[in-house]
């Protein structure tokens, strides 16, 4: 039996519809992300899990009873909001200990329980301090302690990394998987960000205007993209348009150009797919006949360990982005002609 | 012009206004000492001091106002907190309500008040139902100083996290938003007591000797402790405005929204 169900979950404001019979499924102890842009409905099916809307219809069941009606104090649910949202008039340890100073819990357990916590997230040392004496981070962290400290059913997290700078995030990303692996406790993590999602999550769920675009394993949704939504938000894709000369022996057409992809085994001839290429899976080479494809390098981007190249495909405007090793870019010139290969099991085709 | 006159004419000009709101001060003040012909002491501060009236008007002018705080912060600490958590749409509505005080004349409110109000003796007999046009009068600056401390606060924030953990309404307004409205809470209530303090139309038109009235009328009969009083008025309400100056000034208790430090 799943730990936390939503089943048929649906949202409107006025004539707009933000959520359409939404159902998933978490096991106990299990990270899912809520990934997707903005305005797709993420969040506002995070805070019907808190409590804070209401659903027009469908229902949120947690271990078998069904919550939907129950006001957000009674849930039971930690949370951490994108805003920082500790009480200003309070000291980190009181922030920590007002969930259970709530429930009537004897000073010395409250006390006890908030140091344990601040000593999880790495502030043991900072429980005196105000809110407005820790940094952004720190922060957050306090938040997530706060969350933790009512041994909460179901840790909800909306988007509480947006607001930190990049090094920081990292950092805290990686925290709070480590801190969610030590506790078990089921989470629900709200993010606009791939990278977030797909480094911590033991299952992603990428949204798009209201409904599911997919649900599965980072590695998964990254390499099996359900559709063209996930295969353009998860990641970077060059995306050509083609069609399955001969199924049998896995060709496709790509601008004029018949190429292997062995994901065309087994489709009918002449079906039209979206050819995706990952960067990584793109290799370029001096022009031979034998390249799959041709094409002009006319701009490069350096990212440290990695360069990416970005190769107008001879034939047509469409172009292909190889992500290699900056040692290796730099002997392909902007302005030369490269070869295009892949490894046949590396593009993911879609039916159009 | 020189660098040097260029930067006199600021400072004489403030001189100037200095002197504007000085001279009058230092004139009641030195005609209060005054004790006929060249002598000058503290007769008629002596004489004030010892007439029981003083003190029961003060008296009265203190308790109203400590009443009026109450009453004005009851009503408004959650109608200012509704507005900022979940009506904000109303707030022209809130605006607008909050101004009329200046625009309508004390004299008309008295007679509308008069009319409407209506209750048992120990209401409208006596100088309690002063607390109503009070609390009336010092709805714009109540409104304002709440409305400002609320809104610094990312109150939609910190109420869903105090729900989150468990927390009630009372909880919530007891535990996070009042405390955290310290400077307002104290700005609002020392505004009131000057407010209070200096009023007069109202009291005397129905007839309640508060302390401005208490001026005014030692004003026709002794004019030297007139001036006494005025200074004493004067004093409380400096006392209240410099109380609101110092509870300004820096403290903890603003939410920080987002963005890394």
């Amino acid at each position: 039996m799943s730990y936390l169900q939503l089943d048929a979950v649906a949202k409107h404001y006025g004539s707009r519809t933000v959520l359409r019979d939404v159902s998933i499924d978490l096991k106990a102890g299990e990270f899912v992300s809520l990934l997707g842009p903005s305005g797709c409905g993420k969040t506002t099916l995070l805070r019907i899990v808190a409590g804070f809307d209401q659903p027009d219809s469908g229902r949120v069941v947690l271990e078998g009873r069904d919550i939907s009606g129950l006001a957000p104090a009674k849930r039971q649910m930690g949370m951490v909001f994108q805003a920082y949202s500790l009480f200003p008039n309070m000291t980190a340890q009181e922030n920590v200990q007002f969930g259970l100073r709530v429930r009537r819990q004897d000073a010395t357990t409250q006390q006890k329980r908030a140091r344990e916590l601040l000593e999880l997230v790495g502030l043991g040392e900072h429980a005196q301090k105000y809110p407005h004496q820790l940094s952004g981070g720190q922060q957050q962290r306090v938040a997530l302690a706060r969350a933790l400290a009512i041994s909460p059913a179901l840790l909800l997290l909306d988007e509480p990394l947006s607001a930190l700078d990049a090094k920081v995030r990292v950092q805290l990303r990686d925290e709070i998987r480590r801190i969610q692996q030590e506790t078990g406790v089921t989470t629900l993590f709200v993010t606009h960000d791939q990278e977030e999602a797909l480094s911590i999550s033991d299952r992603v769920v990428v949204m798009h205007d209201g409904v599911l675009a997919q649900v599965g394993e980072p590695a998964a949704i990254y390499g099996e993209p359900a559709n063209i939504f996930v295969a353009r938000f998860v990641g970077a894709v060059a995306e050509l348009q083609g069609v399955v000369a001969d199924g049998s022996a896995g060709m496709v057409t790509v601008l004029g150009r018949q190429v292997a992809a062995n994901r065309a085994r087994g489709m009918a001839a002449g079906t039209r797919v979206y050819f995706l290429l990952r960067p990584e899976t793109v290799r370029l080479g001096p022009p031979d006949a034998a390249g799959m494809l041709h094409g002009t390098v006319i701009a490069r981007t350096f990212y440290g360990a990695l360069t990416s190249l970005k190769v107008e495909i001879v034939g047509g405007s469409d172009c292909v982005t190889a992500a290699m090793a900056s040692g290796d870019a730099v002997n392909i010139a902007i302005g030369s002609t490269v070869s295009i290969n892949w490894d046949p099991d590396s593009p993911r085709l879609l039916v159009a | 012009m020189s660098r040097r006159t260029h930067n006199l004419i600021p400072g004489l000009g403030l001189g100037v206004i200095g002197l504007y709101f000085v001279i009058p001060l230092v004139a009641t003040g030195a005609f209060s000492l005054w004790e006929g012909g060249d002598k000058y002491g503290l007769a008629a501060y002596a004489a004030l001091i010892h007439q029981p009236k003083l003190w029961q008007s003060l008296g009265l002018s203190v308790r109203l106002a400590i009443q009026t705080i109450l009453v004005g912060l009851v009503v408004l600490v959650p109608a200012v907190f509704w507005l900022n958590l979940r009506v904000q749409r109303l707030r022209p509505l809130f605006d607008f309500l909050s101004v009329l005080p200046f625009v309508v004349p004390p004299i008309a409110l008295v007679a509308g008040m008069t009319t409407l109000y209506t209750g048992p003796d120990w209401f409208v007999g006596t100088a309690n139902y002063l607390v109503v046009p009070y609390v009336i009068l010092a709805l714009p600056y109540t409104y304002r100083a709440l409305d400002v401390g609320m809104r610094a606060l990312d109150l939609k924030t910190l109420t869903e996290a105090s729900q989150s953990l468990g927390a009630g309404w009372m909880t919530l307004i007891f535990r996070v938003v009042v405390p955290n409205l310290t400077t307002a809470l104290i700005g609002a209530a020392l505004l009131t007591i000057a407010i209070v303090m200096g009023e007069f139309t109202f009291a005397n038109i129905l007839l309640f000797n508060t302390f401005a009235v208490y001026i005014d009328y030692v004003g026709q009969t002794s004019a030297t402790q007139a001036a006494a009083l005025t200074l004493l008025s004067f004093l409380i309400t400096w006392l209240a405005m410099l109380g609101v100056l110092f509870t300004g000034r820096g403290g903890r208790g603003q939410v920080q929204i987002g963005g890394a430090r």
